[in-house]
């Protein structure tokens, strides 16, 4: 990054465009040779604020130097006209005399960047020039590196989608093996560190896999294409729950540091045998939504991911029947930092999902976040994920 | 966060208060630092004043533990309740960081 280099180094006054704008010949004159001595050649001038707004829509200006009292156009209306049409950050000089006290407030009110004093210090007039141009030089600079880093986040920002899988890869390993499954995600800062997978077991069953890397934005996005990469490579765990959240465990306790940390849940489905084992790291509970209405919160618990390399995780089983559904989620979906008491409970958020699901699986998500908090683009603080699986989809 | 300790005594308590979010990094190093200089045993975290914590929270008592553990102390946690406490039985950290 060099945002911050040197203010003098970019002084380079031969490059920067002025336009000054007086009715009088003679001033004009004289602020053009004050600008000439120290240094600046790209000069043009306009008798009056119509000739400046004229030369401004066919030329660009790094600074104006503006006069208030003109004919046809005063100072005041090219201020607004530059401000309402031409260019927000061109900044605008305006000379005031001394009768001129309330001008200052009304030029600075219009949108002058800076005011001098007539009749004119050259010394000053080059300073706050040299110091415009400048702090003019600075916030492009800001603007084309904030613009560079939106493009990567951009970027990194479809990456990371393309990580998850899409509709058709998900049904593609669920259908045949008797289920189905809606998945929404959203990152709070464009890049997040919530993951989630489905893996082919065997002929009849399936896993699934969700993982929340603590923080958010890039370190976490980073984290999570980590996570992606060491859970291509455990394939004889597939099967085995807690042997699969020990493994991932195990790579990544010396990779993340110290503070950081992940929350996961690990299932393997038999929608056949209606049975489901499962091996958690912290994550929040999944519901269990059945068929009659009742539901409950999958009991099983494990710490952690990334703590602790010899930590030990037990695997976990569940009935699924045919008409219940799993539903598994982030913590930012019942989490509220900004106003505790709107936090959700899982009773909240059974209510809301059994009453959604029933609906049909066409926009559920949708349907969901508008029920529990009132509108689908509702803003997080944190990445938020979550997954419905049903069984026997047909 | 706030937090309050008269930094003597074996152990050294810490009141820690209010909610303990990612926002409060910086605090929260602050305070890291100063055990570190400054209590050079056992220490304990009371968080009964504490309402809230998110993962950047966990993560700092982790941090805060790792710390105080390798330069020879040992950190305890008490008095959670509340959301708090659901987040701690959750993230299993007892078998990090003893509680009680």
């Amino acid at each position: 990054m060099d945002v911050a280099h040197s203010q003098s180094e970019h002084h380079e006054p031969a490059r920067d465009r002025i336009l000054i704008v007086d009715d009088q010949a003679s001033s004009r004159l004289l602020i053009g040779s004050v600008l000439e001595a120290a240094g600046y050649t790209r000069l043009a001038y306009a008798g009056d604020g119509v000739e400046a707004i004229e030369w401004l829509a066919a030329n660009t200006a790094d600074i104006v130097i503006l006069d208030i009292r003109m004919p046809r156009m005063d100072g005041f209306e090219v201020c607004r006209e530059i401000r309402g049409r031409l260019a927000l950050d061109l900044p605008i000089l305006v000379q005031t005399g001394i009768q001129e006290a309330d001008c200052r407030v009304d030029a600075f009110k219009v949108g002058a960047s800076d005011i001098v004093s007539k009749p004119l210090n050259p010394g000053e007039l080059v300073s706050r020039v040299r110091l415009h141009l400048e702090r003019r030089r600075m916030i492009g600079r800001l603007q084309r590196y904030q613009d560079r880093m939106e493009d990567e986040l951009r970027a990194a920002q479809s990456m990371q989608l393309a990580l998850l899988p899409g509709p058709e890869d998900v049904a593609e390993i669920l259908q045949p093996r008797g289920a189905a499954m809606t998945a929404f995600y959203r990152a709070s800062h464009m890049l997040g560190g919530d993951l989630w997978q489905v893996f082919p077991v065997d002929e009849t069953r399936f896993a699934v896999f969700m993982v929340d890397l603590s923080g958010h934005g890039v370190s976490a996005a980073i984290n999570a294409f980590r996570v992606n990469m060491i859970t291509a490579g455990l394939v004889q765990e597939r099967a085995e729950p807690a042997r699969w959240l020990a493994a991932l465990n195990r790579t990544l306790v010396p990779i993340l540091p110290v503070e950081h940390f992940a929350t996961a849940f690990y299932a393997v489905i038999d929608a056949g045998a209606g049975e489901m084992r499962y091996a958690v790291a912290g994550a929040p509970p999944p519901l269990i939504l059945r068929g009659d209405g009742r539901w409950e919160e999958l009991s099983g618990r494990g710490l952690i991911l990334g703590c602790l390399a010899d930590a030990e995780y037990e695997c976990f089983s569940a009935q699924l029947g045919p008409q219940d559904r799993l539903f598994a989620y982030s913590d930012a979906l019942y989490e509220d930092f900004e106003n505790p008491d709107a936090s959700l409970g899982a009773e909240d958020i059974a209510m809301a999902v059994q009453a959604e699901a029933a609906a049909g699986s066409d926009a559920f998500s949708a349907r969901l976040l508008t029920r529990l908090f009132g509108r689908p683009d509702a803003e997080f603080r944190d990445d938020l994920t979550f997954l419905l699986i049903g069984l026997n989809a047909s | 966060m706030e937090y309050r300790s008269e930094f003597t005594g074996s152990p050294v308590v810490v009141m820690i208060e209010g909610v303990l979010t990612f926002d409060d990094h910086e605090r929260f190093r602050e305070l890291v630092g100063t055990l570190a200089d400054q209590a050079p045993g056992p220490v304990v975290f009371d968080l009964s004043g504490l309402t809230m914590i998110d993962s950047a929270g966990i993560g700092m008592l982790i941090m805060a533990n790792d710390r105080i553990v390798k330069r020879g102390g040992g950190l305890r946690l008490r008095g959670v309740s509340g959301q708090v406490a659901k987040v701690v039985e959750l993230s299993r950290i007892e078998q990090l960081i003893p509680i009680g």
